[in-house]
């Protein structure tokens, strides 16, 4: 009898196994061709020496690895992106976090609010880079009249024109583009906080500031953490913005990981190098991917 | 399960099964094209017959950059040339000139080539001859058809692959009524430029408009200054090694003019991160907040459908001579464009040809002429459009045409060329510097 019962439980698992494959089979299949084939080919395209436009190629090894080591404006973009990097995560979660807390309090008109606020996110890149493209401008645009006007012209710069300012232009406009999804992101991870606790913080007479930084914020981590895995990653291979706006210029002043190899594979016809940038920041980001989850699962093995 | 369940799944299976096998199929006759992002910007493809019934048809695609009215009459070409050869479908693509530079090299490399593509003939072009991607021509059109200048272009070792419909020359755009206004004419040397320069300015008007965030329009002013100072020759000597160098004094000398202009502030305020395309630059001459501009003559297509009202004020003079220089003050910098070029890989080389005779016709390049203000690379053609007219009267007297250098130089050194230009004119570099830089470039790539 047992053996009979243990040979249907396995037959079952069989079918559910074999169940499961049917439906994960498809999307399993696409996510194998579109998105880990071409990551392999990429790796593969970089031991080579290659234009791009024929069928030959050159094998080289790994000598695209050493000049990229050894290229000026490759360390000025992997910099940007890590100034990037940083300016995202600090500005755009900590925003986010706001706005979301604004959203769920009980002032009046707050659900318009909540439509206006996604805005941002909603808009096609290249309709905020142009958008932002006037609004920079040093002669027409709204920001330094915006200036004039309150006597602060002293302050008015060429915003987008010049080395010394483009790279936090830009980043002010990536960061408006983007706060909208971390409030959203950080709002779905506040609902999920129970009601009954800040209710019993506040029975207890805990100040508001006590219940946000005692109870939500602990609770909010896992959310935060998520967050900024998605902001880390998203700024290293963070290209639309910056290719409209500025196309890594002025004087590679902007320049990204991510325009230097659209450069480099179409306007150089160096699509071997290219590839070697590209698979450098594949294994960037899963390095820091890998670290931020690991410390957290550590974290949340209450460091064990 | 219950049987309407069971019937439910079975359903939901079916729709996804159904939804990857569409998807793929999109996939696979989409083949070459790249992502959503880059589609054409023009609706549709335009005149591909709706109703393509048989499969007896043979299809060619062509891909094109013009735009406005010199889109039109390509594709009035290609109807016209459909209309005159039932058995073929053209299917022409208008594609944004950045957005082309990606798709086309992409697509050649995919193996999925248009069978007719646009080049800008020169090193662009050569890079695709020397993959074995273009169809060599030589033989199967007339080169005496075309102006000389405009079909060697195209030519290497001797052998055609491309012809060539139209010219892009590099002339000053300029307000007539503002310099009516202040007794100006235009200049004659770079010393009454900047005195040009001084009286705007002290007017409290921007001299001279520029958007170079693309880099281009800002080697513009490098190329004819360096010409203007070492003479004709002074690009092909050091592209050639034939002598003089990229860090030759004239180029060094180039530079520092070009910081002059700088420091006098007679370009308009932060043009390094002004965008040409979207019409940053035109924009100051159109509310009269700056006079002129440095630019291809594209202009004048660009002006009347954008600000038709401004045509009336519109003039050109061409870039005047640099005193003590070495070069001829009617020499001319400029392109052709387009140069139309055959696929290697066409199925079908004779309809090719025939549709590449059509769109680089003499008939078509009268209508260019015409209708969109262009000075064209086919002899023959008679001008009546103002602006036209100028312009071939600068061509004739023209005893050299310099070509752009980054349609010439391989792609390294033709990124190097705008990079370091457009440095020189941030003031982030030194003329000495970004003279020594190509030339470290040169002694890497072209002696070999």
């Amino acid at each position: 009898m047992t053996g009979d019962a243990s040979r249907i439980r396995r037959q079952n698992r069989l079918s559910k196994g074999l169940f499961l494959c049917f439906f994960i089979g498809p999307a399993l299949l696409v996510y194998a061709v579109y998105n880990i084939y071409p990551i392999f080919a990429t790796f593969f395209y970089s031991l080579y020496e290659w234009t791009g436009i024929e069928n030959t190629r050159t094998f080289v090894g790994f000598e695209n690895y050493a000049r990229l080591i050894r290229d000026n404006i490759f360390h000025r973009s992997l910099g940007n992106n890590i100034l990037l990097v940083f300016a995202s995560v600090l500005t755009q979660i900590p925003l986010g976090l706001a706005l979301a807390l604004l959203l769920q309090s009980r002032i009046k008109g707050m659900r318009l609010f909540r439509t206006v606020y996604f805005l941002p996110f909603l808009m096609s890149t290249v309709a905020i880079a142009i958008l932002w493209m006037f609004i920079y401008n040093p002669t027409f645009g709204v920001l330094n009249r915006a200036l004039a006007d309150i006597g602060l012209a002293s302050l008015q710069r060429s915003w987008l024109g010049e080395p010394s300012t483009a790279m936090w232009a830009v980043i002010a406009t990536i960061c408006w583009q983007f706060t909208p999804f971390y409030m959203i992101l950080l709002r779905a991870g506040l609902a999920g906080i129970p009601e009954e606790l800040l209710e019993a913080a506040r029975i207890d007479g805990c100040t508001p500031w006590k219940s946000f930084t005692r109870i939500t914020l602990p609770l909010l981590v896992p959310t935060l953490v998520t967050a900024c895995v998605l902001s880390t990653i998203g700024s290293l291979k963070y290209f639309d913005l910056i290719y409209v706006m500025t196309e890594g210029g002025p004087d590679s002043a902007t320049e990204l990981m991510a325009t230097y190899m659209y450069k480099q594979a179409f306007r150089q016809f160096s699509m071997g190098f290219a590839s070697a940038v590209s698979t450098c920041m594949f294994i960037l980001a899963f390095i820091v991917a890998a670290t931020i989850l690991s410390l957290d699962r550590y974290r949340a093995r209450g460091g064990n | 399960m219950t049987g309407t369940k069971k019937w439910l799944s079975f359903l939901v299976c079916v729709f996804l099964l159904t939804g990857l096998l569409a998807a793929c199929g999109g996939g696979g006759s989409g083949g070459s094209s790249s992502p959503a992002a880059s589609s054409p910007s023009s609706n549709q493809p335009s005149a591909s017959s709706p109703a393509a019934v048989s499969g007896e048809k043979k299809k060619l695609t062509l891909w094109f950059i013009d735009t406005g009215k010199r889109k039109e009459l390509i594709e009035e070409t290609v109807k016209e040339f459909m209309d005159a050869h039932p058995d073929i479908e053209v299917e022409a693509v208008q594609i944004p000139n950045d957005t082309y530079k990606t798709k086309l090299p992409v697509a050649m490399g995919g193996n999925n080539p248009p069978d007719l593509f646009h080049s800008w003939g020169g090193g662009w072009l050569k890079e695709f001859v020397n993959a074995g991607q273009v169809m060599d021509l030589t033989g199967r059109i007339d080169p005496e058809n075309y102006l000389p200048a405009a079909i060697n272009i195209a030519t290497f070792d001797g052998k055609i692959y491309g012809a060539p419909l139209a010219m892009s020359l590099t002339l000053f755009f300029y307000n007539k009524e503002m310099f009516e206004k202040n007794n100006l004419q235009p200049p004659k040397t770079f010393d009454d430029l900047l005195r040009i320069v001084d009286t705007f300015k002290a007017q409290g008007i921007a001299p001279i408009a520029m958007a170079n965030k693309t880099k281009w329009p800002g080697a513009l002013w490098l190329i004819y200054l360096a010409n203007r100072i070492g003479g004709s020759d002074i690009f092909t000597d050091a592209f050639e090694r034939k002598g003089r160098g990229f860090d030759d004094p004239a180029y060094v000398r180039t530079g520092e003019l070009i910081q002059q202009l700088v420091d006098r502030g007679a370009f308009i305020n932060g043009f390094n991160g002004l965008d040409y395309d979207t019409g940053q630059s035109r924009q100051f001459l159109y509310t009269e907040n700056a006079v002129m501009e440095l630019q291809t003559s594209s202009y004048v297509t660009n002006v009347r459908s954008e600000m038709p009202g401004f045509e009336e004020k519109l003039g050109i003079f061409p870039f005047p001579a640099v005193e003590g220089g070495a070069g001829n003050a009617t020499d001319l910098v400029g392109g052709v464009s387009p140069v139309f070029s055959i696929s290697s890989k066409t199925k079908y080389p004779d309809e090719a040809v025939e549709l590449l005779k059509a769109i680089t016709s003499k008939e078509l390049a009268q209508k260019f002429a015409d209708h969109a203000g262009v000075v064209t690379a086919v002899k023959g053609v008679e001008y009546k459009d103002k602006f036209a007219v100028m312009m071939n009267e600068y061509l004739q007297q023209a005893q050299f045409l310099q070509p752009f250098y980054d349609q010439t130089l391989p792609p390294e050194m033709a990124e190097l060329h705008k990079d370091t230009t457009q440095a020189l004119f941030g003031k982030t570099i030194t003329p000495e510097e970004a003279a020594r830089q190509m030339e470290d470039a040169a002694k890497r790539i072209l002696d070999k």
